[in-house]
């Protein structure tokens, strides 16, 4: 590795500006809030376009320094935008390639680069009549369209698979080719079916840039829903820890005819409140517990909300038309006992239903960053595997997890995003990572959750760099090797991200 | 974040505050994406967590700072849309509030910069001589490419021709047009009257339209806000102090049941008057009771049940928030929902979290900066194809303004004109097309 002769290519190549290695740039890129330390890069890159990603993949090939690209580094509790090694050169492509390329009313997608924000897609479709909208996350809204759906993040809507949104890509690989996916591919002045066809000619390789470090995608294309005149969603809350398991069963059926056009949000009392006040308790605890009930009840009583919040929403023309689906809905969860159902108007009063009101309605939220508020010192991740939507089994890998919290003193703080086969488990960790002792039960907590889902059949949809290599290590050995042959393939010399993803390190 | 103050510096409760304010930092780094700063410049050091280490830095330290530091701090707009984002809810504006403050009384500037900063605080906040200033600055216009960088810029304001004062809005009471039902003052404020008199007359007239008594009290001065953000709290102290005492005695005297600020600048200052002389016992109780009754104007219409319009005229109309209505009161739906009640088809302007670069005094300062988020907003504002461009604060209207050929009025100006006003004078000889009636919902798309 030859890093100063690297960058000096860099430099003579894009220009300065497109060159930092100053100590508090690769400080601040360097630092996460995952238990481990933070991990500086050796300098940051800041292409301006897919010709520029190219001479900069080649310069690293030619030097054999490794890169770690991000889009606009959002992924706080995940990362953030620190390299999973020391050492490795961040490419910054959110400053410069930021461009919105392409907006198609008619056919419903709009074409970006990799540093495009949900917000900056949300203003762009909002000037253009608000005829489309996007599927944001509840997170950031200045996350990024590309790399949310690369890291399999989702939304709540109908086109809540954001991943699956995604069609025609451009990638440069890690050999430096740039290679265009589907109908991009055709040596044609047009290119009609790029973005509205998965499936042409060869092999879909699209699906290996998702959670891989083969190439830095450059574009792609999201396909966008047209925007309901009326958008109403409805809320119920449940007393009881112990109804997670019927709620499961209620939803099922309500997704797996599409009755329900959107996915389900089933927030826990500390994930729906913890967004709007630090821990009642923590003081008291010291952090070397979980909250207690006492305070959790005395929480859910003082927000009008249960132990569980479950929040959906229809789509049509009228408030009319909606009115008797929601209806249906109110006497189905009615079923169990202590269900209360809290009407559109009534939670837009209600700061924790918030978050899941704006991202329904297609539109960015800042109201769920305040989690990480819910105990001090800037600790924070996230497990995230999912469960069948089977109520037993779903209630099982509850117990299951609430019991590792609670040995390790973490608050249990999840949300399920629930679909009809599938329910994904949001499960944060929020701690003190100041405290070292705390921050070694985080991750121990981190790793015993892990273990122990994976032993029953359960990995995650998407993991903190800190634990990329452990969730790998589940996997089987004829897996990862595959992993590693196209990575050998497409990135001989190992230069993307090496170790992201838990391959290549 | 973690700090080292001694326990002596800690007895000062400014610098205790600050360190409370210090701590709650946790570094996530959402206010970097958001910050204009650091958007335009890259530097980690121009955006809130690199400032509030800065802060902490110099702070500590005491005394004089460096120059580097002083230029990362001065380079912020205070247009705080980092603490809309901020997951732990930093309290950042009144931590560069104390960072100013420390660099006014221990740096010493060079003498342009010194020379600059006190003319700006000893002529804007006064009414007669920003008038004077900006005739004095139209007549030496021809000169300005004589003058170096910033007073060159300072003469560009002559672009702005000054109000006489026979527009000035006339101090005493304006009585209800019909029954009153309220009775409010206003802040008649200092550079708005000489450089947009027409909003303070449009407001009278809303307001006394809408059964307001509104008191225009002689004796108010200069929010404080310009010479605050330029680090001299004594004098922002002195000038709430003033307008304390002015507006207790209509309290006292009639009562009031909201103090109206239309330039939301001024609004953000004022609703902070608790904060600003929480450690003057004898005006520490008054600020904080002078705060609570202190409402936008577009939060105070929203109250008192607008008439509709007297010809309903759906005019494009894009509508920008200022960073201090947005981002600090969080004032944004109401004047959406003012306008499109007075018919008007609002146009949100895309990338809203970006300041257009005004910031009090910010675009005399650093006119560099604020030249590219002006020219940046004007672009956005243009790109959404409205006929007029709403504003709620005039340093908005000025900025934005110097940097597009769209009409830029007040809100309160449209909703004036809407329930029987006249035109803005904006909009005089202007292209105002009316969009067609808009279809139904279900009948525009498959829904």
């Amino acid at each position: 590795m030859n890093i100063e002769a690297f960058f000096s290519d860099v430099q003579n190549e894009l220009g300065a500006q497109a060159v930092d290695r100053g100590q508090d740039t690769c400080l601040r890129y360097g630092e996460t809030t995952l238990p481990a330390f933070d991990r500086r890069p050796a300098g940051v890159l800041y292409p301006a376009s897919a010709d520029e990603v190219k001479a900069i993949v080649r310069a690293a090939n030619r030097h054999e320094v490794p890169l770690w690209p991000i889009s606009t580094g959002n992924n706080i509790g995940l990362g953030s935008r620190a390299p999973v090694r020391e050492q490795q050169v961040v490419v910054d492509l959110g400053r410069r390639m930021n461009r919105i390329l392409e907006v198609n009313q008619e056919l419903g997608y709009a074409v970006v680069e990799p540093g495009v924000t949900f917000q900056a897609l949300q203003d762009e479709l909002a000037r253009l009549g608000d005829k489309l909208m996007l599927s944001p996350t509840s997170g950031p809204p200045l996350g990024g369209v590309l790399g949310n759906a690369l890291d399999k993040g989702g939304g709540y809507g109908p086109y809540f698979d954001h991943f699956g949104m995604l069609c025609g890509m451009e990638i440069v690989l890690g050999n430096g080719e740039l290679i265009r996916t589907g109908d991009g591919s055709l040596e044609a002045d047009t290119r009609i079916n790029w973005h509205v066809s998965k499936y042409s000619f060869g092999p879909v390789l699209d699906g290996l840039f998702a959670q891989s470090n083969f190439g830095i995608v450059t574009r792609v294309a999201v396909w966008l829903m047209p925007r309901p005149p009326v958008i109403q969603t409805f809320h119920f809350s449940f007393a009881q820890d112990s109804d997670f398991a019927a709620i499961v069963d209620l939803i099922r059926p309500l997704k797996m005819s599409n009755f329900v056009p959107t996915l389900f949000r089933l927030c826990n009392d500390i994930y729906a409140i913890g967004s709007e006040v630090p821990s009642p308790d923590y003081a008291a605890s010291g952090g070397k517990r979980a909250i207690n009930t006492e305070a959790r009840r005395a929480l859910q009583a003082r927000h009008g909300l249960g132990a569980w919040q479950l929040s959906g929403a229809f789509y049509g023309p009228s408030p009319q038309a909606v009115a008797p689906m929601i209806e249906r809905v109110k006497a189905h969860f009615g079923q169990i006992l202590g269900a209360r159902y809290i009407a559109h108007d009534d939670a837009l009063n209600m700061p924790p239903l918030r978050a899941g009101i704006d991202a329904m309605s297609g539109r960015t939220t800042q109201a769920e960053l305040g989690l990480l508020q819910w105990r001090p010192g800037g600790g924070n991740s996230w497990f995230l595997p999912g469960t069948p939507m089977q109520g037993k089994t779903a209630a099982e890998l509850d117990t299951l997890a609430r019991g590792i919290y609670e040995k390790h003193g973490m608050d249990f703080m999840v949300m399920h995003v629930a679909s009809a086969r599938f329910a994904r488990g949001l499960h944060v960790m929020v701690w003190n990572r100041n405290d070292a002792d705390e921050n070694r039960r985080a991750d121990e907590c981190y790793i015993e959750l892990a273990r122990e889902f994976a032993g029953r059949g359960v990995s995650v949809g998407r993991a903190p760099t800190d634990y990329q290599d452990l969730h790998m290590e589940l996997l089987s050995p004829e897996f990862r090797q595959a992993c590693e042959g196209i990575k050998k393939a497409l990135d001989p010399k190992g230069i993307i991200a090496p170790g992201k993803y838990g391959i290549g390190a | 974040m973690q700090t080292h103050f001694t326990l002596k510096q800690l007895q000062d409760p400014r610098i205790a505050e600050a360190d409370g304010i210090i701590q709650t930092c946790q570094h996530f780094g959402f206010c970097t994406a958001t910050c204009p700063t650091y958007t335009l410049l890259g530097d980690e050091n121009d955006a809130p967590r690199g400032r509030i280490d800065l802060t902490r830095a110099m702070l500590e330290q005491g005394g004089a700072p460096d120059a580097k530091t002083v230029g990362h701090i001065d380079r912020c707009l205070s247009c705080l849309a980092c603490m809309t984002t901020c997951a732990v809810r930093v309290d950042y504006m009144h931590l560069v509030d104390r960072a100013r403050v420390h660099i006014e009384k221990h740096f010493r500037r060079p003498l342009p910069d010194r020379l600059l900063r006190a003319l700006l605080a000893r002529v804007l906040p006064y009414p007669e001589r920003f008038r004077a200033a900006l005739l004095g600055a139209r007549l030496a216009r021809p000169f300005a490419r004589l003058l170096p960088g910033r007073l060159s810029n300072l003469l560009a304001m002559g672009a702005a021709k000054p109000a006489s004062a026979e527009h000035d809005i006339v101090t005493g009471i304006h009585l209800s047009q019909g029954p009153r039902r309220h009775r409010v003052a206003l802040l008649a404020g200092c550079a708005q009257r000489v450089l947009a008199p027409q909003v303070n007359a449009a407001t009278v007239r809303l307001l006394t339209r809408h059964g307001c008594d509104v008191v225009v009290a002689r004796d108010t001065a200069c929010c404080g806000a310009l010479t605050l953000h330029m680090g001299r709290e004594e004098e922002a102290q002195e000038a709430a102090r003033r307008n304390v005492d002015a507006w207790m005695r209509q309290v006292e005297a009639g009562g009031l049941d909201a103090i109206i600020v239309n330039a939301s600048g001024c609004g953000t200052a004022v609703k902070d008057y608790g904060h600003l002389l929480r450690y003057d016992p004898a005006y520490a109780a008054r600020a904080a009771r002078v705060a609570a009754l202190a409402l936008d104007i577009s939060e105070f219409m929203m109250r008192v049940d607008p008439m509709p319009p007297a010809v309903p005229r759906r005019i494009a109309v894009a509508y920008h928030d200022a960073c201090s209505l947005r981002n600090t009161q969080r004032v944004t739906t109401q004047p959406r929902h003012l306008l499109a009640s007075a018919g008007f088809v609002v146009r949100d302007v895309p990338e809203a979290q970006f300041c257009c670069g005004s910031a009090g005094t910010y675009n005399l300062l650093q006119p560099d900066i604020a030249g590219q988020l002006g020219q940046r907003k004007a672009a956005h504002v243009e790109s959404t194809q409205a006929s007029v461009l709403a504003v709620g604060n005039v340093g908005c209207m000025v900025q934005i303004g110097r940097h597009t050929g769209l009409p830029v009025v007040h809100t309160v100006e449209l909703l004036d004109w809407a329930t029987g006003g006249p035109l803005p004078g904006a909009l005089e000889g202007r292209a105002l097309p009316e969009l067609p009636p808009e279809q139904p919902a279900a009948a525009a798309a498959f829904w």
